[in-house]
């Protein structure tokens, strides 16, 4: 089965149909993606900002990173489920796009940055968070962090502004 | 002149046709620069409600989240305006029987009036955790997200 196969057999689905078709679930659906967009890139900005050196500079980068923790995972579980339930609500249409599929291939890199910078320094950083200047390498995952997930946005909100031509 | 005339007149006036005739990609772009601005706001008021909560950074003093935070927030809400008033006046008309675009101006005025009183004043007195600035929080809170969620919903029912 290929993946435009797929895709059409998600759609075709009752639990898909319902979604598509009800006058306050998909809009309700929506506007949780955004509400979860504001918590988790919205903290994930600060974030970033500090290990650019730009937000809170003198207070130490665990004190930033570790009290966000839990708050920006929470956004981001809420981005990831109702993102699952956009995608099958719509998927006939979203599986066409090639959008679609680089706002996925920004959110992996984006991941694998988070990824290498959390196992890399992430870990340790009581040894490196106090300085003042932070090593190169941790300001350029901050640059990173900040320039694909407005990546991921910015494809993000093409998808719908594409599917209605 | 009532309301729908002076959106009639915004949209027939010769800024709302050059603003309307331009591409649709440039409509695109104004939807980012609101999705930009929206998260820079929230961001903002999320980082200063979890403070004032007792949550997110507690460590830092609510004064110095605010300084810090408060270009973010006139970015985000200057943004906001701009490319919200570009996206409406070229449609002004087809926004006024939408129940939604009523109510987030409603929620938005509500929003503003608590930020720029309650909201202040319980972040100046700096009485973090009592009652009164947690209630402030949670009400500021609870009405920006209610201004992002209205506002989504608009467009679902235009």
């Amino acid at each position: 089965m290929s993946l435009v196969e797929f895709a059409q057999l998600l759609n075709d689905s009752e639990f898909s149909t319902a979604l598509r078709e009800s006058v306050y679930m998909f809009p309700l659906i929506e506007g949780l993606h955004l509400i979860g967009l504001a918590l988790a890139l919205g903290l994930l900005f600060f974030v970033d900002l500090r290990l650019l050196g730009l937000f809170l500079p003198q207070l130490p980068v665990g004190q930033v990173l570790h009290p966000l923790r839990p708050w920006l995972l929470g956004g981001f579980l809420i981005i990831f489920a109702t993102g699952i339930l956009l995608f099958v609500a719509t998927a006939a249409k979203i599986i066409t796009l090639p959008v679609f599929f680089y706002k996925l291939g920004f959110i992996a890199l984006a991941g694998i940055n988070a990824l290498w910078f959390e196992l890399k320094w992430g870990r340790e950083v009581g040894h490196w968070g106090n300085e003042s200047t932070l090593p190169a390498a941790v300001r350029f995952a901050g640059f990173t962090s900040l320039t694909l997930w407005s990546l991921v946005v910015i494809a993000g909100r093409l998808i719908p502004y594409l599917s209605y031509q | 002149m009532s309301v729908l005339e002076l959106f009639k007149a915004l949209q027939s006036s010769g800024f709302g046709r050059f603003v309307g005739s331009l591409d649709h990609l440039f409509c695109a772009l104004l939807e980012l620069g609101h999705i930009a601005g929206m998260i820079l706001l929230l961001a903002s008021v999320i980082l200063t409600s979890l403070n004032l909560l007792g949550l997110g950074l507690s460590s830092v003093p609510l004064a110095q989240i605010q300084r810090s935070t408060g270009k973010l927030f006139w970015t985000g809400l200057t943004l906001l305006v701009v490319s919200g008033l570009l996206i409406f006046i070229p449609a002004a008309t087809s926004y006024y029987p939408n129940d939604f675009f009523w109510a987030k101006f409603i929620l938005l005025g509500l929003a503003l009036l608590v930020y720029f009183t309650l909201y202040r004043w319980v972040a100046r007195s700096d009485s973090h955790h009592t009652w009164l600035a947690k209630a402030t929080s949670g009400l500021a809170l609870s009405l920006w997200l209610g201004v992002a969620f209205a506002g989504r919903f608009i467009g679902f029912f235009a």
